[in-house]
């Protein structure tokens, strides 16, 4: 009864751009005489790429041919095919996603790499996927305790702030290892971030391009980054500085945090020591910011955490971690899936009180999908009700129906997805008060927000389920 | 010591204990038995500690990770995390344990109300068992119909029905009165998905499972769909199965039943589960089998 489905992870980073694959199992994990529970219950690397630079055509556009001729070359040398890959996603992360052409990118490679292969981006769902690649999840659950997750790129350090397996905060810091690019023949230096730029302003720092770059004359600007790192997880006072460094917002502060680890190209030297490396060898100031944040108060004052990935800690989360398995009593009575890059609009749960609150807050609220008057596609999430009898399952039904008038009536899809288990019963009803007439998608066990989005993959396990990926879509200008 | 002063000397100590103990069990029991204390006067209910979550409830002293314990106990009904006084439960978990152990009792040897039949609209009907006592002992009594029972039922259900509901009381009433009425609609509503309507349901009296192959014999229906309430246990005494098989007929293999169990609020919520035996019942007709046949 154990299916697999083969994944794959694309990362297009600041720095470097990566490949894995990965199998996912999928099993029924309920008795035979009980309704179905079929779960995600192993997952498995089975390929990694090499490490790439991403390739820039300028400094504000990536190349996207050279990309695509990366990924056809790794997908050759795994010996898979486009057609093999169930599931997956691609992330644009850190810097990159800031680039004029990164939306162009990242679509046509989601539609390149796979069927079902989901466009992702956003800082906040950059972290979430990091902390989950390098084990972090894993860990808080395992060992019942909170782990923040740093992982130090090349543009960007992003926070996950795990407890018992559960996200409870994510942040964004400009800080990473790219931010000075140093020639690693000459040492000069050859770039520097615009934030850079203004915390040396700021401190009157004697750091500019076309200087020749060494440890020491570096360390003022290695120390502010390092003092931005300690603030973000409660070990020093916040500052000034520390507003400048926020890409868009931090954890919150005051939260218990036991335990620390770092992924990303720069955690291999805070794990590890230089062992005579060059500190300006990969041309950036990286090996610097690894050694300075081994050395410091992050390492001794929380408990550090060894990560199970470092520099592909992102890729292994996009290709292992992003994928769900929807509720297994669920409705869909036609199949258009895969459907993909679905807006949510989430309803407060005030709204669900009845049939008036529920359609009325509905009617409302769809004009926001309005673009120029007409309606875009949109997924509705409620929260639904833990044991709902079936009065409250047909007044949700009709309330969905009568608010979504609308979204029926210019025949868009009906996709509801509700939190609490009532997915297949809320389905039927829905279509029952539709006569039969409208086709619905009705999926349960799946937690989302405002400003998420959802894609629905092919049904699999005989039809029982539907894999998911929520994500967001967030370009930075 | 003969049995009347051992049944003496117990009442005393239970007297005493739960007197003492009052005073120092957990905080939330406190708070409520102080104001029982007035309630004996104003005549009001003690509270009703079965209301208590268990999966929430927190008993040991001076925990070193409350909320870890906490999280783990989520995700069991087990009794866990329940402290101790001495080398013994603490008052408030035995006296849930007799509690719990009391409802299971209750549920077994309780009837399903008249009105909770004539509200549904069931069609009663009784198997050859004439009491309580006579059920638990004769299995096989549970199975059968008498004659006069017999024309009830052809004349409800009528000849080759496509899908038969039917609803037994078995070892659990209280199943019954929590899920049926959420149950049956969802089913219903299911079927009607696929043009399939019901005849009016039956409830019987007294009934194990095998009282389906008697009605499958009496009826030749397609399909039954039997709800009956589970033996209770100390976790809940409301836990209902649906045992569905394609064409049911006396001798009916045990494996040719398909069973949904765990159909309570802590379990499989009653209207999925009805909603997902819709779906079964299709199934079943569609491919002509059921239980380990249906593949």
């Amino acid at each position: 009864m154990r299916e697999e489905l083969l994944s794959v992870g694309i990362d297009i980073g600041t720095s470097t751009t990566q490949l894995v694959f990965s199998k996912l199992y999928i099993e029924n994990m309920a008795s035979s005489y009980s309704v179905p529970r079929i779960v995600i219950v192993d997952k498995e690397i089975i390929y990694r790429s090499e490490i790439y630079f991403t390739p820039l055509k300028t400094p504000t556009e990536i190349d996207g041919p050279r990309v695509r001729q990366i990924i056809e070359q790794e997908y050759e040398k795994a010996g898979i095919s486009k057609s093999g890959i169930d599931t997956g996603a691609v992330i644009i992360t850190g810097e990159t996603a800031r680039k004029e052409n990164a939306k162009e990118v990242l679509e046509f490679l989601s539609g390149f790499a796979g069927d079902f292969v989901v466009a992702t981006a956003g800082p906040d769902l950059e972290s979430i996927i990091a902390g989950k690649g390098a084990g972090a999840h894993a860990y808080s659950k395992e060992h019942s305790t909170s782990v923040v997750n740093i992982d130090v790129g090349g543009g960007t350090s992003n926070l996950a702030l795990f407890l018992r397996g559960e996200v409870v905060d994510t942040g964004c810091l400009d800080i990473g290892g790219r931010l000075i690019k140093i020639n690693p023949s000459t040492h000069e230096i050859t770039y520097l971030s615009k934030k850079v730029e203004k915390l040396i302003a700021k401190h009157n720092l004697n750091i500019h391009i076309g200087m020749v770059a060494t440890k020491e004359n570096l360390d003022p600007i290695v120390k502010v980054m390092i003092k931005g790192l300690k603030q973000s997880v409660g070990l020093a006072e916040i500052d000034e500085d520390y507003e400048i460094m926020i890409t868009n917002k931090s954890i919150a502060p005051n939260q218990k945090i036991e335990n620390i680890s770092f992924s990303g190209g720069v955690a291999d030297y805070i794990y590890h020591e230089r062992e005579g490396k060059e500190y300006f060898a990969y041309g950036d100031m990286g090996v610097l910011l690894g050694e300075a944040i081994r050395q410091s108060e992050l390492c001794t004052q929380l408990h550090l955490v060894k990560s199970v990935e470092t520099i592909r800690a992102t890729v292994v989360g996009a290709g292992a971690h992003t994928t769900e398995i929807s509720g297994s009593t669920i409705t869909y009575t036609s199949n258009p899936f895969p459907i993909k890059n679905l807006p949510i609009l989430k309803m407060r749960i005030e709204e669900e009180e009845n049939i008036d609150t529920l359609s009325e807050a509905l009617q409302k609220k769809l004009d926001w999908f309005k673009l120029e008057g007409n309606l875009q596609r949109v997924a509705i999430a409620i929260e639904g009700i833990k044991n709902p009898s079936f009065v409250q399952v047909s007044d949700y039904a009709k309330g969905l129906v009568k608010g979504l008038q609308e979204l029926i009536s210019r025949e868009l899809p009906l996709i509801i997805i509700v939190e609490y288990d009532m997915a297949k019963a809320l389905g039927q009803a829905m279509y029952h008060e539709l006569q039969f007439q409208k086709d619905v998608i009705c999926l349960d066990s799946i937690k989302l927000d405002n400003g998420d989005y959802i894609d629905i993959g092919k049904p699999v396990a005989e039809g029982t389920v539907l894999p998911v990926v929520v994500k967001t879509l967030v370009f930075n200008e | 010591m003969n049995e009347q002063d051992l049944r003496k000397m117990v009442e005393q100590m239970v007297e005493q204990m739960v007197s003492k103990d009052t005073s120092s069990t957990s905080t939330s029991y406190e708070s409520n038995s102080r104001s029982s204390v007035a309630s004996m006067v104003s005549g009001e209910c003690l509270p009703d500690i079965t209301k208590i979550d268990l999966r929430k409830q927190f008993l040991v002293d001076d925990a070193k990770d409350k909320e870890g314990y906490l999280a783990m106990k989520a995700k069991t009904p087990a009794r866990l995390g329940v402290g101790r006084a001495g080398a013994r439960y603490k008052t408030i978990s035995m006296l849930r344990v007799r509690a719990d152990h009391a409802a299971a009792q209750d549920a077994v040897f309780s009837d399903v109300s008249e009105e909770f039949i004539k509200k549904n609209n069931f069609v009663a009907v009784k198997t050859l068992c004439t009491d309580k006592d006579e059920y638990l002992t004769r299995p096989d009594l549970g199975r059968r119909f008498s004659p006069e029972e017999i024309e009830v039922i052809k004349k409800t259900c009528g000849q080759n029905p496509k899908v038969l509901i039917i609803v037994g009381d078995g070892l659990s009433s209280s199943a019954i009165e929590a899920n049926v009425e959420d149950m049956i609609p969802a089913i219903k509503q299911g079927l009607s998905m696929h043009s399939i309507n019901v005849p009016p349901i039956l409830f019987i009296k007294y009934a194990r499972v095998g009282a389906m192959d008697d009605i499958g014999q009496i009826t030749d229906a397609d399909v039954i769909c039997m709800l009956v309430g589970e033996r209770p246990g100390l976790v809940t005494a409301e836990s209902m199965s649906a045992y569905i098989a394609y064409k049911p007929k006396h001798g009916l293999a045990e494996a040719k039943r398909t069973v949904i169990s765990n159909i309570h609020k802590g379990g499989t919520t009653a209207v999925e589960a009805g909603a997902h035996a819709a779906e079964l019942i299709k199934k079943m007709l569609d491919k002509k089998a059921s239980g380990i046949d249906l593949k």
